[in-house]
């Protein structure tokens, strides 16, 4: 598990972010599923050397967000009850950041808003063509 | 829990430090940061009781510096202070004498991590090796409060991810530790907090990852020359204002959301928000010229 997750402590995208962002991403691809075991938060900051109040933020998040649950002395685990519920909530944040991101990118470019609905248009044609008329 | 309030130590009519406060509570490892003659020195002497503070408090667990203070608060100076003629094993033997909380399996383990041989005499222990020793009788005592001025002085790349290493495990263990550095870059790895000193004075602290999330820059593309915007040089939410041609870029303390869409407003063609580093926050901070405080 700890190798599913690095960070990059230059970049200014806070920490604690990373590691959320890359475990919603686990868990949406599957590569952690319900019921497994997160390491310790010393762990996890020992392997990313990394403050462990900045690992204990972003498992702190995530309990809140439902995506994990930690019992005190047994550690913190992929949310297993209403398995759905936040495999699906995961993936939804993963993608929306990601769109997110492609909108802000486009317009930074300088792209008028009709054309991009073009675009997306065009990319929903392409990776959804059964739901396309 | 290391707590500083409002700390000043004049030299005659010199303020080598200026009203600096800072906390670092248990679990926390906190970057001092700043250029020589910052007033690093100047606030760790005041720290440890080697030089009376003109005004301010300095409270350890709740308490001011006391004898008592000293068997939980562990001091590794830039220069390693050793005995040239004893061997590293000796010097373990010194700080058994004078710890009540010394551990002797811990310092064996650490001289194995290090790599030390404990027959040999310090001065016949290269620099690097020498601040290992260091390291070792100050982790030794299992310190509640741990301070460290330039921690990783002489060390090769990987005994200095080592040294972070067990700094880290310190934290997790509960400790507070205080660094300085020079090195953002290590800074940036291991702390959570920063304090960034620059002429005696604190420009900006506190939480990393909140000053990361704060600290941006909205970059505006404008159709023909960038508007002067003279207000913006005014606001609370503003560090200071570039302009070049037709781009405008807005170094943001905080909000950068909110000053993009304002921006967006203005008719600006482009815009988008740069996340800044650590080191790129730090060098604004310092920076010569007019840069307004602000409270950690």
């Amino acid at each position: 598990m700890p190798a599913v997750v690095t960070v990059d402590s230059r970049s200014g995208v806070p920490i604690y972010q990373q590691v959320i962002d890359q475990i919603k991403r686990s868990v949406a691809l599957g590569t952690l599923v319900p019921g497994e075991q997160l390491p310790t938060v010393k762990a996890l900051a020992l392997t990313l050397t990394v403050n462990p109040n900045t690992v204990a933020r972003a498992y702190r998040d995530l309990e809140r967000e439902e995506i994990i649950e930690t019992s005190p002395g047994r550690g913190s685990f992929v949310r297993g009850n209403g398995v759905v519920g936040e495999m699906t909530r995961a993936v939804a944040d993963v993608a929306a950041k990601a769109v997110g991101e492609a909108v802000r990118e486009a317009r930074s470019l300088g792209v008028a808003r009709p054309d991009l609905e073009r675009m997306v248009e065009r990319a929903l044609a392409r990776w959804y063509p059964e739901e396309t008329r | 829990m290391i707590a500083v309030r409002d700390l000043v130590k004049r030299y005659g009519s010199f303020s080598a430090v200026d009203g600096v406060s800072l906390d670092v509570p248990a679990g926390s490892i906190c970057g001092l940061l700043g250029p020589n003659g910052s007033g690093k020195t100047t606030t760790f002497k005041c720290l440890l009781g080697f030089a009376r503070p003109n005004a301010g408090e300095i409270r350890f667990d709740g308490a001011p510096l006391a004898p008592a203070t000293f068997e939980r608060l562990a001091y590794v100076p830039e220069r390693a202070a050793l005995y040239d003629w004893l061997t590293a094993e000796q010097h373990l033997e010194l700080t058994r004498r004078s710890y009540a909380r010394y551990d002797e399996a811990r310092a064996r383990e650490l001289l194995r991590v290090f790599e030390l041989d404990p027959r040999k005499k310090a001065k016949h222990l290269s620099k690097g090796q020498q601040t290992a020793l260091a390291l070792t009788l100050a982790l030794a005592i299992r310190p509640s409060m741990l301070v460290l001025d330039e921690p990783a002085t002489g060390l090769d790349p990987i005994f200095q991810r080592v040294v972070l290493d067990l700094l880290i495990d310190a934290a997790a263990n509960g400790a507070s530790v205080l660094l300085s550095s020079h090195q953002v870059g290590q800074v940036e790895r291991a702390a959570d907090r920063v304090a960034i000193l620059r002429r005696g004075k604190l420009v900006l602290g506190g939480d990393i990852d909140a000053l990361k999330g704060d600290e941006k820059i909205v970059e505006a593309i404008f159709a023909g020359s960038a508007p002067s915007l003279n207000g913006l040089g005014h606001d609370a939410r503003v560090r200071r204002v570039e302009t070049t041609g037709a781009i405008l870029r807005v170094y943001a303390r905080r909000d950068a959301d909110a000053l993009a869409a304002e921006l967006g407003g203005l008719g600006a063609r482009s815009i988008r928000v740069i996340d800044r580093g650590l080191e790129d926050i730090f060098l604004d901070a310092v920076a010569d010229g007019v840069i307004p405080e602000v409270p950690s």
